[in-house]
């Protein structure tokens, strides 16, 4: 996934708006990033994140009236000088910035340099400018050349395109993000709305297929028959400001500080403690489906494992899928199956496939998103907002809390029958202040001093809390850069074991004091009799807390609230474990925030 | 953006908060927050503060801060009513001539100074704002006998002519407010000052300003709200000049009973005005709620209740049948059913102080738990963590964290 962002009528403010732009877009990647001005056609681009890039502008000192640019999540070739976006064909009459994966790119790449072209990097985009450039050879103008190459891309593509001689932006999106923004005069495109939102709330939400013409004073929408079309103008609410870290070393810190209030949010007007019921007045009308499929990626398919949990637990086959694996190999399904897909930004590529494939055979879908309008949003039958304010740390941390709540809503609402749901509602009303208390108290930091150095992070639990170990070692290894696994507590012994030393942390989530909490103390001496030291993550209510060597404590609550609490202690454990290492948190190697490509 | 400098004729833009202190005279409140994030009615101090400066035209603001930063930083965040918040930290609580210093480097030209843990009327920073034209420093001048925190003044004309660090009440009837407007030049003064006895007063800066000579401070006399929380029970105060002087956002019901949207009242439930429910709190059957009682928010008040003179921060839960007057409780506590705080007046000693007459039922800091049938005698202070088992009664100071039991 990458970033792309473009400005035309803003005269000489177009360089410090494309930078400004890029940088909000960070988050999407940072492997490189790359600026093309018109009219003069100047292209900078460099390797590394945006700093390098803006050195390079502030030595150059380019000029321009309108321009491209694009931040970099390397898919194809490495991350180097070469691949940076923007490309160019052979003579700088064109250049082009994309997003997404070009399926096709070999065999139109053997078609180019059969005809002659000399390639200059290893990206799949390089293939556009020069397609572009072959058409324009033809006698093409720019415009039908802009739209006779985009007529031959398979894949997925957000691309925004100039050409030498003629002042506009062209643009087209299949399958990638691309808004537009309709400001004074002048006219924004981006993959997402922070990129421009300081100079204009006015949005336009491009659908697959469409194209766009931006002229200094004016745009056209188009659709894929190059006829245009008319589209609507929304007015977004949020702000650019409220994307700072609030003097946080770490956007992750400031998001886990932030998740009392984000918890606080998502449950907000959704239950009535008074009269005991659970409400989301946006899927009111759905019947009890027959059957749930989950599928979510990373950090979203571990709340997709404790969503399916607690609805088997109230008698509803469900059952969580990774979406890479759900679109290629479907699992079937009745036509009273619910597919629900979890996804923070509502634009993660596997997940919108796996979603197009339910939607294909025939079922209703549902999107669980952090995202209002996002693709995943717009495109299923039904979306579900989790509230939980804009989230820029890579690593998942208050959108998960807000996912599991979400999840509980989702299941109340969706199961029908009569409950008492007081003592559901009043745990999920007091998650804020049990999350508070934590960040109050929290042993974490101090535990990271005697773990620092050691081999790996084993991360064990049962229930609901599978997903808290799953979630605890992705987080791990993801920011610290740590070997660390999480496994089902009982599968320790079917082969995981045998990694289990005194130089390996054990961290058992012990939440209650039923019979999965019983086996996992099991678990917990089978480890130490390996050697291993043990961290029980509890609430006091079973012996962990006498067995185990450390305990990183927990307020008591109900089964369905502990593993949000529970899971933050992990996400201290883990940032003050990457914080001590000295690790890029918020913008680890290899990673990006919400990964569009497949 | 970053401001642009300001020219010295046109009215500050920027403001410095003072938002660093732990507020010792408030403990245990303060356990987990500075004193300016303490609960004035249904919100913290901090927010009526911003809300007098954004209201005066106030675009940039710069928030020092310090003990339990925290919790500042992760309330407000980057913005607050779309205006742009620069954090500075104060590592140690030096003074406030000290806190000024942290935030240097984020101010050009003149610029607003409150303190974060008082309520103002945005009139006094307006008045402040605009008087301060020829002058290197100017102070708002209250006339009372409450305000010797921040030194007493002698005023000629609009010139302050002395500031008196610690007078005696009685002698001086005119006191600085701590609504300050400042040129450059005061971060010059602080500098040829050093910290003694561990402060570093803003006072100090502008007593020196006076005795230079060639620097005019400004004195603005004013008679609109201006309130301090000084001791706990300050805050039972604060909340009743609030709800009285309806400062209080939330969509008002009828002229003084304010129910925010998402909350939930039960129809058998009595809201007597004056009286505030924050989002997502909860009034059960038959409680009577007010006058003069803040629900923060997601707070529970149990069925037939009785409250009135009462603050209950946000994420507690009071008990069924319950009665209490003149409490103040903190965050996320759970009391029991039946339980009694009947109110004050009191004998309260705060740090081998004696306050007698307090109006006070009792102090419950954060996360207290309290069993069935306690009862609080008058001036009962409760640490925060505490538990108190079934049907104690509670008499003078339970420390954090310690267990009770009949």
């Amino acid at each position: 996934m990458c970033g792309i962002v473009g400005c035309i009528g803003r005269g000489n403010d177009t360089v410090d708006v494309l930078m400004g732009g890029l940088r909000s877009l960070e988050y999407r990647g940072y492997d490189s990033a790359g600026i093309a001005l018109g009219p003069s056609m100047n292209v900078l681009r460099q390797s590394g994140e945006l700093d390098a890039l803006t050195e390079v502008v502030d030595t150059n000192d380019p000029t321009g009236t309108y321009g491209i640019g694009h931040t970099r999540w390397s898919t194809h070739g490495p991350p180097t000088d070469r691949n940076a976006h923007p490309h160019t064909d052979e003579n700088g009459r064109v250049a082009v910035v994309h997003n997404g994966i070009i399926e096709n790119y070999a065999e139109l790449k053997n078609d180019l340099e059969a005809a002659g072209v000399t390639f200059s990097s290893d990206t799949d985009t390089e293939v556009v400018p020069h397609l572009i450039a072959q058409a324009l050879n033809d006698g093409d103008d720019p415009e039908l050349a802009f739209h006779n190459t985009v007529d031959r891309l398979q894949g997925s593509y957000a691309i925004a395109a100039i050409i030498d001689g003629e002042e506009t932006i062209f643009a087209a999106r299949q399958g990638s993000p691309l808004v537009i923004g309709v400001g004074d005069n002048c006219t924004y495109l981006a993959s997402d709305v922070p990129a421009f939102v300081e100079h204009t709330r006015d949005v336009i939400f491009l659908e697959d297929g469409q194209r766009v013409h931006a002229n200094t004073d004016s745009y056209t929408i188009l659709n894929d028959d190059r006829e245009p079309v008319e589209v609507s103008v929304e007015t977004v609410s949020y702000t650019a400001e409220e994307t700072g870290k609030s003097g946080y070393d770490h956007y992750m810190l400031k998001e886990i500080h932030e998740q009392p209030t984000a918890l606080r949010q998502c449950f907000s007007g959704r239950g009535d403690a008074l009269d005991g019921t659970i409400t989301l007045e946006e899927i009111d009308e759905i019947p009890q489906p027959d059957a749930v499929q989950f599928v979510a990626c990373g950090t979203s398919y571990h709340a997709a494992l404790y969503g399916a949990s607690i609805l088997r637990e109230m008698g509803i086959p469900a059952e969580a899928y990774l979406a890479s694996e759900y679109a290629l190999s479907p699992p079937p399904l009745s036509l009273g199956t619910l597919v629900v897909g979890i996804t923070q930004s509502g634009e993660t590529a596997d997940t919108l496939a796996a979603l197009r494939d339910a939607q294909s055979r025939g079922v209703t879908t549902l999107a669980l998103t952090n995202t209002v309008n996002s693709t995943a949003a717009r495109e299923c039958d039904h979306a579900v907002y989790i509230r939980a304010g804009p989230e820029i740390g890579v690593a998942a941390t208050k959108t998960f809390s807000s996912q599991l709540v979400g999840c509980n809503l989702l299941a109340e609402e969706l199961v029908e029958g009569q409950r008492d749901l007081r003592p559901l509602i009043e745990s999920l009303r007091g998650l804020p202040d049990d999350v508070q208390s934590i960040l109050d108290s929290s042993a974490a930091e101090s535990l990271v001093e005697d773990y620092v150095d050691s081999d790996g992070y084993f991360f064990i639990g049962r229930g609901t809390n599978v997903a808290v170990a799953l979630e605890g070692a992705l987080k791990c290894k993801e920011i610290s850069y740590e070997h660390a696994e999480g496994f089902p507590a009982g599968e320790l012994k079917h082969g995981p074991l045998a990694l289990v030393t005194s130089d390996t942390p054990v961290f058992a989530i012990v939440t209650g004091d039923d019979e999965r909490a019983q086996k996992t103390l099991g678990n917990i001496k089978e480890v130490q009799a390996r050697g291993a030291p043990v961290i029980a993550v509890t609430d006091g209510e079973s012996a962990a807390e006498e067995i185990a060597d450390e305990t990183l404590m927990i307020p008591e609550t109900n089964e369905r609230a502990a593993p949000v609490l529970a899971n933050v202690q992990l996400q201290l454990f883990s940032y003050y474990l990457a914080d001590a290492l000295g690790q890029p948190i918020d913008k680890p190697r290899n990673l990006a925030k919400s990964v569009t490509v497949e | 953006m970053p401001p642009i400098p300001a020219d010295d004729n046109d009215p500050p833009s920027s403001a410095v908060v003072l938002a660093a202190g732990e507020g010792i005279r408030l403990r245990p409140l303060t356990a987990n927050r500075p004193k300016p994030m303490l609960p004035a009615g249904a919100r913290p101090i901090l927010e009526y503060v911003l809300n007098a400066l954004i209201d005066t035209g106030i675009n940039d603001i710069h928030l020092v801060v310090g003990y339990q930063a925290k919790r500042v930083r992760s309330h407000f965040g980057p913005t607050y009513r779309d205006v742009p918040i620069t954090y500075h930290t104060q590592a140690n609580q030096l003074g406030s001539g000290h806190a000024l210093l942290q935030a240097r480097d984020g101010l050009d030209g003149t610029f607003l100074l409150v303190n974060g843990d008082q309520i103002i009327d945005t009139r006094i920073v307006e008045a402040v704002s605009s008087s301060h034209t020829e002058t290197t420093a100017t102070l708002a001048i209250v006339e009372g006998q409450n305000a010797v925190d921040y030194g007493a003044v002698r005023l000629d004309g609009d010139r302050v002519t002395e500031l008196i660090e610690q007078p005696i009440t009685g002698d001086f009837r005119l006191f600085n407010a701590g609504v300050y407007a400042f040129s450059q030049q005061i971060f010059e003064t602080l500098e040829t000052l050093s910290v003694e006895r561990g402060e570093l007063p803003l006072t100090a800066a502008i007593q020196q300003l006076i005795e230079d000579g060639d620097h005019a401070v400004g004195g603005v006399r004013t008679d609109h709200f201006w309130m301090d929380a000084t001791h706990p029970w300050d805050l039972l105060t604060l909340t009743r000049e609030l709800l009285s002087r309806g400062w209080v956002d939330d969509p008002p019901g009828d002229d003084t009973t304010h129910v925010a949207d998402s909350a939930r009242v039960h129809p058998d439930a009595t809201l007597v005005g004056p009286v505030v429910i924050d989002s997502d709190a909860v009034i059960e059957a038959g409680a009577i709620v007010g006058p003069y009682v803040a629900v923060g928010a997601s707070a529970t008040i149990g069925a037939g209740a009785v409250l009135r003179d009462t603050v209950v921060d946000t994420d507690t839960t009071i008990g069924p049948n319950t009665t209490a007057s003149e409490a103040v409780v903190g965050q996320g506590c759970e009391l029991g059913a039946n339980l009694t705080v009947a109110g004050g007046p009191a004998t309260v000693v705060l740090d081998e102080d004696v306050h007698r007459n307090v109006a006070l039922g009792g102090v419950i800091a954060d996360r207290v738990e309290i069993g069935g049938g306690a009862t609080l005698e008058p001036g009962a202070l409760i640490g925060p963590e505490a538990t108190i088992g079934h049907g104690v009664v509670v008499h003078g100071r339970i420390d954090g964290g310690s267990e009770v039991v009949r």
